[in-house]
């Protein structure tokens, strides 16, 4: 059996503390002048360009992008902390999420010089924004199966097909696209796959909404017919497109917000039950116990991260539970309220819990669907 | 940063071959017997009371102890003897002899206690209870106390005993000492629960792998490879929740209402941790898990009982409740504390 526990208990620095405590004073100076309104999932349908400025002010964002590029040079440890308390304040963070999650750190790894001096000192600044375009109609889970297809061309590629699921795509200014470069060779499905950085006013690109089922427009289908990308938007190695999306997997599934999605409703609950507007249940006990249990775990991924460990399975586990549990809130808090009126002082969670509801079955969808994440933690049990 | 607390590498192994030896069950039987012969192993290596007898050990390597212990099922009172009565006997600053085998609990002023782990088996009971004055203890060789002997669902002694106080040499303890007995109680059982979830993830995941059915190995199911990664989450949560506590405990700034957020926690967590990692291990094991002959229940059932000892899930979750609500402010900044204690 090769599967080793995840745990490894991490105390944070007295550093690490006075971050969190400048978030905090932060967080209730916006709070207290309008700033935002705390929401349920924030992180992909609170778009707010404006205050993704006044974070990068702070040097909140692009925080370990190296200073040259326009960064801040922190720790990975330091950005966990300061996400993690914006999360939990359910701040308007959709704007440059994917680029600060995301792009600056795969730029620093895989981008040309070229590309780190023309996008990253933007992204640190919360001047440009990014989304992924990943997914297509026939390929949802199973990426290897991508049919966009990029032609060398003179001076460049020219690229034909659609992707689906890209957040924001209507608001960013570029889009990451991974697409079939050679010809699909069954015996190596994850070979002729590239990567490419595509300006999304580019001629030849449409982006048509798709809306969600509470109303919400954050998806959306974006097609190219014959769009042209130059040489130097090649992202990485040509051929290397699936080495590239798979080699940041930890980062994305074992974030914080893949548990805090829904921590607004339980703040909300915390309080309605204080001001007694709530009956005391102690399942209210059982989902913070086990949020603070994903934000050990979490942090001990990060920390894992920050010193060059590997920690798929770790990564894959604090997904699985914490989605899981960012629904079970909703459910809680759905099971919890009646339909009521406005005097029973729980108009506010009604709200939040009503939009948690109809996000739900995306928690445990986006990012490699839970199904998926227990074959990768299966595999690490040597099951398979 | 702080380095990520471990037990040092070479003591893990040393653990884990020391509990390898452990009996477990006699055939056949569903009682446990305290296992001497690796009592007296321990006793030669100064594990039975590694963390209270200023050895330097810390909670840090009592977990680590303690989840070796559990992983092999050993029948061995270590947790009564180190971490609640050795604690309170040097707390109090009673006459301590090490080799001295102890069990701990807390009585009524009748001098009643119910379900005293290992009790028979031990020479010495410390008891603790609270007289008009204030709380007391005593250090009470079991031949002076009464006991019914009985046992809990996982075969282990656990009986209740009567001892009369007013005989009984006694010392003054201050009622912190009292909580905090509570608090490592608690959180001694998850620390265990911990080290048998662990075993029971590695003996499903070879069961799966070695079991042939519609003549593939189990392991090529999706639906059993489901159940065993479950088990491999709860267990992971239930594990950074007791490490969390553990290094609170380690600390010993003495906060004890931050120790009890912690150990709420572990709590919780384990215990909705034992539901799913019993009920996924059994799943996968089929019928030949639930009989006597295969070593599975001597892993799930210790879970099970482990849980209703120092206080009920329901009871730790409702804590908690109280605990966010009472706290006012927004439940985030009461977890994730931003100052070091």
């Amino acid at each position: 059996m090769s599967f080793a526990p995840a745990a490894h208990h991490v105390h944070e620095s007295a550093e690490l503390c006075a971050l969190r405590v400048d978030v905090r004073a932060f967080i209730r100076d916006e709070i207290a002048s309008g700033g935002f309104v705390p929401a349920v999932d924030c992180w992909l349908n609170s778009w707010d360009a404006a205050f993704s400025r006044r974070l990068a002010a702070r040097g909140w964002l692009g925080m370990t992008i190296p200073v040259e590029y326009g960064g801040h040079g922190r720790t990975f440890l330091e950005r966990f902390v300061v996400t993690e308390e914006l999360l939990a304040a359910g701040a308007p963070l959709a704007a440059h999420w994917i680029s600060d999650r995301q792009i600056g750190p795969s730029l620093m790894k895989f981008g040309s010089e070229e590309q780190r001096r023309k996008l990253l000192p933007g992204i640190a600044a919360g001047e440009v924004f990014f989304a992924i375009g990943m997914s297509e109609p026939d390929s949802g889970s199973d990426l290897a199966s991508v049919r966009t297809k990029a032609v060398k061309v003179d001076g460049g590629w020219q690229l034909t097909g659609s992707k689906i699921w890209t957040s924001g795509a209507h608001l960013s200014h570029y889009f990451i696209v991974l697409a079939r470069s050679a010809p699909l060779d069954p015996e190596h499905r994850h070979a002729g796959l590239s990567q490419y950085i595509v300006a999304l006013d580019a001629p030849g690109i449409e982006i048509r909404p798709i809306v969600s089922m509470n109303g919400h427009h954050h998806f959306n289908q974006v097609f190219f017919d014959g769009v042209f990308v130059p040489d130097a938007m090649l992202f990485g190695r040509e051929g290397d497109g699936w080495k590239q999306v798979t080699s940041e997997l930890s980062y994305e599934r074992s974030g914080p917000e893949r548990f805090l999605s829904t921590w607004p409703v339980l703040a909300e609950m915390a309080a309605a039950t204080a001001r007694g507007d709530l009956a005391p249940d102690p399942e209210l006990g059982r989902m913070f116990a086990r949020l603070m249990a994903l934000h050990q775990m979490s942090l001990s991924v990060a920390d894992a991260l920050t010193n060059g460990r590997a920690t798929d399975q770790e990564a894959a586990i604090v997904k699985v539970l914490g989605t899981a549990t960012e629904g079970d809130i909703a459910e809680l808090a759905g099971s919890t309220i009646g339909g009521g009126d406005a005097s029973d002082g729980l108009a506010r969670l009604r709200a939040m819990t009503a939009t948690a509801l109809l996000s739900r079955p995306g928690f445990t969808l986006r990012g490699g669907t839970n199904e998926i994440l227990r074959g990768v933690i299966a595999r690490g049990l040597g099951l398979r | 940063m702080d380095a990520p607390y471990r037990i040092d590498a070479q003591l893990e192994q040393t653990l884990e071959q020391v509990f390898s030896t452990a009996a477990g069950l006699q055939p056949g039987s569903t009682d446990l017997h305290f296992d001497r012969k690796l009592w007296a192993t321990l006793a030669d290596l100064g594990f039975t009371r590694l963390t209270s007898q200023a050895t330097g050990a810390t909670w840090i390597e009592a977990a680590g102890l303690l989840r070796a212990a559990a992983r092999h099922a050993a029948a061995v009172p270590v947790a009564e003897n180190d971490l609640l009565a050795g604690w309170l006997v040097e707390r109090a600053g009673l006459p301590d002899e090490p080799a001295l085998i102890r069990t701990a609990c807390i009585a009524d002023a009748s001098g009643s206690a119910t379900g005293v782990p290992w009790a028979t088996e031990v020479d010495r009971i410390v008891v603790l209870w609270e007289a008009p004055d204030g709380w007391r203890v005593a250090d009470v060789p079991r031949d002076d106390a009464t006991i019914s002997p009985g046992r809990d669902l996982a075969g282990r002694p656990t009986d209740d005993v009567r001892v009369d106080l007013a005989r009984a040499a006694s010392a003054a303890i201050p009622a912190a000492c009292v909580r905090e007995y509570d608090l490592r109680g608690a959180l001694a059982r998850a620390v265990q629960s911990t080290g048998a979830m662990d075993r029971m993830l590695a003996l499903s995941s070879q069961y799966a792998t070695e079991r042939v059915q519609f003549g593939r190995a189990l392991a090529k199911f999706q639906a059993i490879q489901h159940l065993v990664a479950d088990i491999a989450c709860e267990t992971a949560l239930a594990t950074a929740a007791v490490d969390a506590a553990v290094f609170q405990m380690a600390s010993g700034h003495g906060d004890l209402d931050w120790l009890e957020l912690a150990v709420a926690i572990a709590r919780s967590v384990v215990g909705h941790a034992a539901s799913v990692t019993v009920r996924n291990a059994h799943q996968v094991h089929g019928a030949i898990g639930t009989t006597l002959e295969h070593r599975l229940h001597e892993l799930t059932k210790p879970v099970l009982a482990w849980r209703t000892e120092f206080g009920s899930l329901r009871e730790w979750d409702a804590r908690l409740t109280d605990r966010i609500a009472r706290a006012g402010s927004d439940p985030w900044s009461f977890g994730v504390r931003a100052t070091r204690a």
